[in-house]
């Protein structure tokens, strides 16, 4: 096989093997000898709106994203195009080699019968109750709080991309790889950028994430007025589809009703001008038929069984939004920012299952007098304390963050439960990385140890609580977590008790 | 979920003997493993191989795409090309085999089919009444493929416009046009164009398609 190079468009020596690796919609993707980095060439020639859309993205918004602040964060949530080349006409774009912890590592099961390994992780087989229950291997499946870590990138990296004012119009699970053991995620296929008003669109989308108004008026003409093409808002929807997606197994409109006997046409209104949702609290009329689907898209299939409402108030009030009241109202719908703070909030209220074997290991917290896992079924049977967090507006006065957090044993505290004004995420200092402080049940108590709170103070009882000592965290009590701008006072509530 | 059933049709006639029917079967084997290697796939496809000769066999009923066995294809060392009878089959197999949508239950997918031959239908009169058939039946997409230098086109052109010719007979262009076949199964998956166009994927290069 022999080996191509020119010389890229920033002046750089640009390598190829002439062999395809793969070949997508528009491209044909070839490894550097290296393997460091990947050519994708378009096949068709590519007007001159096309390559000053390629120019900006290598250009001004890779400077702007890949290269500012926290560019080291961005780069792994990103897999951006950073060169251009041309060759025999086609222009080509040098992106990095996909990290390798998005390659499977063990693949299938029974010795990697569907011979998957070495391959992509294609967000697909995640997202399929049919091929996690029986074809990923045990130790590619990862649990709850994977889906959830992995949930919480997606959103974050749509929502920097938005930030900047783009809109990446073809979100969907072949565009994003996710790494559920590893707890890691990276959305590629970024050459389709949309600047809104700047370059259009070249596509609609991947059936299953194209919105309602987008399938709804793909009849008319590009630039009739009416037409609906992707933009911020259809990303919306398609960030929800894939969360949704990844956390349950089933995708959100594909139920029971059935809009015409043309399967093409039925699949066109579902998703469509009578797109409806399948767990719509009033509306039954698409709840998926348990007769008709293949046994092993059971249990997850099943939403009397496991309804989105086990994934806790937060992603429940989120889904609404996306697919009650923003489904056919675009501006309704939560924006990737929302989706971050309510799936960051929701990872608070997970408690480990009490069963080892349990597929997804954790479980959001229901509050109920009786919990069980809603996976497994198993019970949860201790007592558990529940820490509400208030925090200071001045003047010693504490206003309801509506955030909580589920305590189980040997779990951390840290600093952004500790301040409303602190966030895990790309901007959090390392200092603020580290534990403020960890919970332990000792002696039949639940305890909190201090770490890192120099003003930790147990209001309750009005003692200070020094680095290194704890406090027993007894129902009704109220611990002081910090003093200043933004500190939060937490009431302990015990739940469970017997 | 809805299946999507896939019905290959296979001339194995005599004229297939020897390289050309080692180099289907190399071909089959890939696209079921490209086929298993896909998540979509994984979820959805059903296939069925009909082989026709002087005879016509259901070599594969329709099944799962993860539960498929392939056995080796065979052919006779001579013999007709039943091709006509082979629609006949198809057609009846897709009128039991594929579920419709009614008010209660979603149907499946529309079945692809495909067809490839190296010669020519020895049951003429047949085939032209069931060309005709078929090419009003539900099908999603009839993609036919005429290998080697006795396959005649304007056969092929009764049932559909998706025409490949193969100017060869060897395991690279069999490859090559199961590679093919698994994309155009897998195209549903895919992104789709702001410009409403139902092109296939683009064929391989040693393919030369007529359209």
């Amino acid at each position: 096989m022999s080996t191509l190079s020119v010389i890229s468009q920033k002046g750089k020596k640009i390598e190829w093997i002439d062999k395809a690796i793969g070949s997508g919609t528009m491209k044909d993707v070839y490894f550097s000898p290296d393997k460091s980095y990947v050519v994708g060439f378009y096949r068709n020639k590519l007007d001159a709106s096309s390559k000053d859309r390629l120019n900006s993205i290598v250009g001004v918004y890779k400077t702007k994203i890949i290269d500012g602040p926290n560019g080291d964060y961005w780069r792994n949530l990103l897999c951006w195009p950073y060169d251009i080349v041309e060759h025999n006409g086609l222009t080509g774009i040098v992106v990095p080699t996909y990290q390798r912890h998005f390659f499977f590592m063990h693949g299938s099961v029974n010795d990697d019968m569907l011979g998957i390994k070495g391959q992509e992780k294609n967000g697909k087989w995640f997202a399929s109750a049919k091929n996690q229950n029986r074809f990923l291997h045990e130790k590619e499946k990862g649990d709850l709080l994977s889906y959830l870590r992995i949930s919480i990138l997606l959103s974050r990296a749509l929502k920097r991309i938005h930030a900047a004012g783009l809109a990446h119009s073809d979100l969907s699970y072949n565009n994003v790889l996710i790494d559920p053991e590893g707890k890691n995620a990276s959305i590629i296929d970024i050459d389709g950028l949309v600047v809104p008003g700047k370059f259009a669109p070249d596509v609609m989308g991947t059936p299953d994430f194209v919105a309602p108004e987008v399938i709804m008026t793909k009849h008319l003409p590009v630039n009739d007025s009416n037409r609906k093409l992707p933009t911020i808002l259809t990303d919306r929807y398609a960030l929800s589809v894939l969360i949704y997606m990844y956390l349950l197994f089933r995708h959100p409109l594909k139920g029971r009703k059935i809009h015409d006997t043309d399967p093409v046409k039925d699949e066109e209104l579902s998703m469509g001008a009578k797109a409806l949702f399948i767990e719509h609290p009033t509306d039954r009329s698409n709840k998926p038929n348990l007769n008709d689907v293949h046994p092993s898209e059971l249990p997850y299939i099943d939403v009397d069984k496991m309804p989105y409402t086990i994934l806790g108030p937060y992603l429940k009030e989120l889904f609404d939004r996306a697919f009650i009241e923003g489904l056919h109202n675009p501006q309704k719908r939560p924006t990737s920012n929302e989706w971050e703070e309510a799936l960051v909030k929701t990872v608070d209220l997970l408690q480990p299952c009490q069963n080892s074997k349990c597929s997804h290991k954790w479980f959001v917290f229901d509050n109920k007098l009786s919990p069980r896992c809603p996976y497994c079924g198993t019970p949860y049977t201790d007592a558990l304390p529940v820490l509400n967090f208030y925090s200071s507006r001045g003047k010693g006065k504490f206003l309801s963050d509506n955030a909580r957090l589920m305590v189980y044993n040997n779990q951390y505290l840290y600093r952004w439960h500790t301040n409303r004004l602190v966030h895990p995420n790309e901007r959090l200092s390392d200092e603020d990385k580290k534990p403020a402080g960890y919970f332990v049940k000792h002696r039949g108590n639940w305890i909190l140890v201090n770490q890192n709170l120099p003003e930790l103070y147990d209001v309750t009882n009005k003692v200070d609580i020094p680095i290194g000592k704890h406090v027993v965290l007894d129902d009704n009590i109220q611990v002081l977590l910090e003093k200043g701008n933004g500190g939060r006072l937490a009431h302990v509530q015990m739940v469970n008790k017997r | 979920m809805r299946r999507l059933p896939v019905y290959l049709l296979l001339d194995t006639s005599g004229s297939m003997a020897g390289e050309p029917i080692q180099a289907v079967n190399v071909g089959l084997q890939s696209l079921l493993s490209s086929l298993r290697s896909d998540p979509h796939a994984l979820d959805t496809v059903y296939i069925s191989i009909i082989t026709f000769d002087k005879e016509v066999k259901v070599f594969l009923p329709l099944t799962e795409l993860s539960e498929v066995q392939l056995e080796e294809v065979t052919c006779p060392k001579s013999g007709p090309t039943h091709m006509g009878e082979a629609l006949e089959v198809v057609s009846e197999k897709v009128k039991n085999e594929v579920k419709l949508s009614s008010a209660e239950h979603k149907g499946d997918w529309m079945p692809l089919l495909f067809i490839m031959t190296d010669g020519k239908p020895s049951d003429l009169m047949k085939y032209k009444v069931m060309a005709n058939k078929i090419k009003n039946e539900n099908f999603g997409s009839i993609i036919a493929c005429g290998a080697g230098p006795k396959a005649k086109e304007e056969y092929l052109k009764m049932i559909t416009d998706n025409i490949t010719m193969l100017d060869h007979m060897d395991s690279a262009s069999f490859e090559a046009y199961f590679k093919w076949v698994s994309d155009i199964v897998n195209q549903g998956s895919k992104s789709a164009g702001v410009a409403e166009d139902l092109d296939l994927p683009p064929a391989p290069k040693e393919i030369n398609i007529v359209i």
